[in-house]
């Protein structure tokens, strides 16, 4: 019932978003005030009816109804409330009803703030963009033609072969299958609906360039648009921060950034976004520069929606980490990019002539020219990524059935840009606020310079950097960061409402300097064994069984239960054992690491966990996952997850054991069990718990003739059910027997609970002994961990260089909406 | 012509051919065991044979199993990580690394798993709880 409600509200949005795009456009041709009146008015209530559908969404997923698909899904009955909300955009559907919503959103202000004569065609665009995205959500089977997957189809809708849905057609499933536990989890949370705030606001200077061709006025339009292209940006930003952090610290790949097609989903529409933005500056300045700041406006919103087709059309689903399911929206999407190709190119060709064109070039020391090359190597970088995310279509000119490309062509392409940028930013903001003639430029920058030389130098000595390539990229941030800082010290003088283009542009030199630091430096830890291997596989030393050198390095070390390990000589690690917990997830190891440093910091303990993906586990088979713990400081983070553990390994074996239990016969408990103790630590052996307390000296008489050596240990043993113990000394002697060395080891009995023990070792150098025990049931497994563990530097300098990025964006926002609200307000005068 | 739009073309020509040169080193085709035993580098698709010996050896720290690729090979591959998550669930797998002397040495795997969407039989075991 709910759902044919919401299934309804959906068609009714799309009808009236379609009423709303023609009423707007008949506006614009025939510059009709009220009808654009009534446009609003469809555009309200198109509004309400996205609210209702979502409503009704979300009341669907929170009271569990899981007879939708969708519901059924992405939810389960365990699923914390929180985590439903965030089920409401786990899935296609649901991430497009929310980017229609933000769209709707951006809509309500554009209605608000815009001035004639663009509010009519903005509001066209506005809503033909929102007519493409409606229509993927419609449900509708024209004639056999389908359009759209709805949010609101039944189990019964989606797979009608289904075996229990022929055998029952009602069939609502007791339980649903639950959200992807790698997305439980705040950042998840608010990464999303972020992206989609950005995408909507990205879609406005889209809108406002189409109206600004529409209705021939090349001047303006770029006031409104350029608050609204900045918002767009720090919220992508903010999107891709977010994502990259929850990256870095729940999945196991190890780092924030891997070039995965869903993040150059929205790194791409940033870096065209951002040469737009500087298009837009240059235009606002200098009245030139009307094609670039229209275009780039255009391609940023291309841009969005081709990153959209490639990671939901299902063309990548062999290249990316993200899943996206393929829902048959192919067609669909490819038109959607089609007619935003041709009405934003098209339009923008067919004008072309008329646009108006600077009456003479700028020389190179301008900021026009060099605003308009920070722009062009912007676009560039953008370009080079689609080509690289676009490589299963693009590849194919080359090979068939392309794989991606390496991560090296991203890095190897992305650098020497970023090195052209950097320069670039200072000379430009030099130049930006003041002439200079060559002469004139070369001395207002040669104090930054100076500075620069010596940071550099002392990053390079510090840092013990030998590549060259990595000495022109320090130097290339380090006079980002000092070249800008020392434009807007000036700046902040005479008018502190103008940083925000140096604050952003030192932020881009900090982020430079953090991403090379935390990649090139980044070092795995391990334990003085796999050090050794490794340094004999990088001379080429190390063979294997067949004599072929061996070029994989290992990457973790085993740890035992409370016994320490120097890793990486600078720091003791001991593994002190786990608890199990079901929060938040049944299941759920959470290990204990002591790490103490051993030049005298202080000693901190890592919780990492290991826990069964629900979603994916079956009681045949659990799969597992990680969730590394990382502890951040300023000057490097320390990275750190389970890799496997003895409690894994016995559970599987389980498991094992369980599928084929007509194979393996019964496991044996051995006879007798010998097992080593270090003193004062305790071992649990089934319901026992064996603590080897400390030697006591054993008395003459006790001992054989002729006694080498002769010593007792105090042993305890817990019954731990009943909490009964008892302590025991057994005894240990060597002595010599017709010129031959002997041991006496007499076992000792606790007839109670049928066991004997015999002290039948001794380790001096380590405090630890060897018992033999009889009469054990359980058979005593050590307690490990598989751990993988790095030192990531300075990715704390990272995340500083995104916020300064953030902030200085920020501040360019409020600068130019201010801008724009004064010249409203004379209008109005 | 103006020189300037001459040195604009040539360079742009110049960075696309570049660029494209690169691209279309970084790429490599997905291959089976045989033709990779020729690259240096290769990608190949396949699916986990379990009927064969596999597991984490914590002596050498590797995760060794068997795999068939598309046409039916079948070789021994070496991964130096343990049983990565999604391991038994994937449908499909794409190792990454060098073959050498019949023995697969995976520098990377990723895993395909399969659709919840596509596979109704998936639904049985939440939904048969009588």
């Amino acid at each position: 019932m709910i759902g044919t409600i919401g299934h309804i509200l959906i068609s009714g949005a799309f009808l009236t978003g379609l009423a709303a795009m023609v009423v707007y456009a008949l506006a614009a041709n025939k510059e009709n005030e009220a009808l654009n009146r009534a446009g609003n008015w469809l555009w309200g209530l198109k509004g309400l009816f996205v609210v209702g559908s979502s409503a009704m969404l979300i009341h669907l997923l929170i009271t569990s109804q899981f007879k939708y698909f969708y519901v059924w899904n992405y939810t389960s009955l365990d699923l914390e409330t929180m985590y439903k909300w965030s089920a409401f955009y786990g899935g296609q559907e649901g991430s497009f009803l929310l980017w229609i919503f933000c769209g709707f959103l951006a809509g309500v202000g554009l209605i608000r703030w815009t001035r004639n004569p663009y509010k009519a065609p903005v509001m066209f665009v506005m809503a033909l963009t929102q007519v493409f995205l409606l229509s993927m959500l419609l449900g509708w089977d024209l004639f056999g033609l389908k359009l759209g997957a709805s949010p609101f189809r039944t189990i019964a809708q989606e797979m009608p072969n289904a075996p229990f849905i022929q055998a029952n057609p009602d069939f609502v499933p007791a339980d649903g299958t639950g959200l992807n536990d790698l997305l439980k989890s705040p950042w998840m949370m608010i990464h999303p609906p972020i992206i989609f705030v950005g995408f909507a606001m990205m879609t406005v200077p889209f809108a406002f360039a189409i109206a600004s061709l529409w209705t021939k006025r090349y001047h303006d339009w770029i006031r409104p648009a350029l608050p609204w292209t900045l918002s767009a940006n720090v919220f992508l930003l903010t999107a891709i921060f977010l994502g990259g952090y929850w990256a870095y610290e729940t999945l196991s790949f190890g780092g924030y950034w891997a070039w995965d097609p869903v993040e150059n989903a929205s790194l791409v529409p940033w870096l065209i976004g951002t040469a737009g933005i500087h298009m837009m500056i240059i235009q606002r300045k200098s009245a030139r520069a009307h094609k670039g700041a229209i275009f780039f406006a255009i391609l940023a919103y291309i841009s969005v929606v081709y990153q959209t087709f490639l990671t939901r059309s299902g063309v990548l689903a062999e290249s990316s980490v993200h899943s996206f399911v393929d829902l048959g929206l192919y067609g669909q999407l490819l038109w959607f990019m089609l007619v935003m190709i041709g009405l934003g190119i098209g339009f923008f060709l067919y004008r072309y002539r008329e646009l108006p064109s600077p009456e003479k070039e700028a020389t190179i020391l301008s900021r026009e020219f060099m605003t308009f090359t920070g722009a062009m190597l912007l676009f560039i970088l953008g370009l080079v990524i689609i080509l690289g995310t676009s490589s299963p279509i693009i590849g194919k000119l080359f090979v068939p059935n392309p794989t991606p490309p390496q991560i090296q062509f991203y890095n190897d392409w992305s650098m020497p840009i970023a090195i052209m940028m950097a320069f670039l930013t200072v000379i430009g903001q030099a130049l930006f606020w003041k002439n200079h003639t060559w002469e004139s430029l070369a001395s207002a920058l040669m104090t930054p310079l100076l500075i620069t030389s010596v940071a550099t130098i002392l990053t390079i000595i510090l840092g013990d950097v030998r590549n060259i390539f990595d000495m022109i990229f320090i130097f290339a941030a380090w006079f980002t960061v000092i070249g800008n800082f020392a434009v807007m010290f000036d700046l902040a003088r005479k008018n502190y409402k103008v940083i925000g283009g140096t604050l952003s542009h030192i932020g881009f030199g900090i982020l430079l300097l953090g991403v090379l630091a935390s990649s090139v430096y980044n070092e795995p830890l391990l334990d003085q064994r796999g050090q050794n291997y490794n340094r004999l596989v990088a001379m080429g030393e190390m063979f294997d069984e067949e004599g072929f050198p061996i070029t994989q390095k290992l990457e973790m070390f085993e740890l035992y239960l409370n016994q320490p390990k120097v890793i990486n000589n600078r720091m003791m690690m001991t593994y002190e054992g786990y608890t199990l917990t079901d929060s938040p997830r049944p299941g759920t190891q959470q290990y204990r690491i002591r790490v103490e440093p051993l030049d005298g910091g202080r000693t901190y303990y890592l919780y990492p966990e290991v826990y069964p993906m629900l979603t994916s586990s079956t009681p045949d088979n659990i799969d597992w996952s990680v969730d590394p713990d990382i502890r951040s400081g300023i000057k490097s983070d320390m990275y750190l997850y389970v890799a496997g553990s003895s409690y894994v390994a016995g559970e599987n074996e389980k498991l094992d054991r369980r599928r084929n239990i007509a194979n393996v016969a019964e496991v044996e408990t051995p006879e007798f069990q010998q097992i080593e103790f270090k003193k004062g630590i305790p071992v649990d052996i089934g319901p026992y718990r064996f603590t080897f307390k400390d030697f006591s000296p054993a008395e003459e008489r006790a001992l054989p003739d002729s006694t080498v050596v002769g010593i007792r240990s105090v042993i305890e043993v817990v019954h731990r059910p009943s909490m009964q113990a008892y302590e025991l000394e057994p005894l240990f002697a060597v002595y010599n027997k017709d010129g031959q060395s002997w041991t006496y080891a007499p076992p000792l009995e606790i007839s109670n609970w049928e066991l004997s023990v015999q002290f039948t070792r001794i380790f001096p150098e380590s405090d630890s002994i060897e018992l033999t025990i009889h009469g054990l049931e359980e058979e005593y497994e050590e307690d490990w961990v598989l751990i993988v563990a790095e030192n990531k530097p300075f990715v704390s300098i990272v995340w500083l260089g995104t916020f300064f990025l953030m902030i200085g964006f920020s501040v360019s926002i409020f600068r130019h909406w201010e801008r724009e609200k004064n010249t409203k307000e004379h209008t109005a005068d | 012509m103006k020189p300037k739009l001459v040195l604009g073309i040539v360079s742009i020509v110049l960075f696309t051919s570049l660029l494209m040169y690169n691209f279309g080193q970084s790429i490599s085709t997905y291959v089976n065991f045989e033709q990779a035993e020729e690259l240096a580098s290769a990608h190949v698709v396949g699916v986990w044979d379990n009927s064969l010996e596999h597991g984490f050896s914590r002596e050498t720290m590797q995760f060794s199993f068997h795999m068939k690729d598309q046409d039916g090979n079948v070789r021994r591959v070496i991964y130096p990580r343990p049983r990565p998550n999604n391991f038994e669930q994937a449908d499909q797998l794409v190792v990454i690394g060098t073959m050498r002397n019949g023995i697969f040495y995976a520098n990377d795997m990723l895993m395909k798993c399969p659709s919840k969407y596509n596979d109704p039989n998936a639904l049985e075991f939440v939904s048969f709880d009588e």
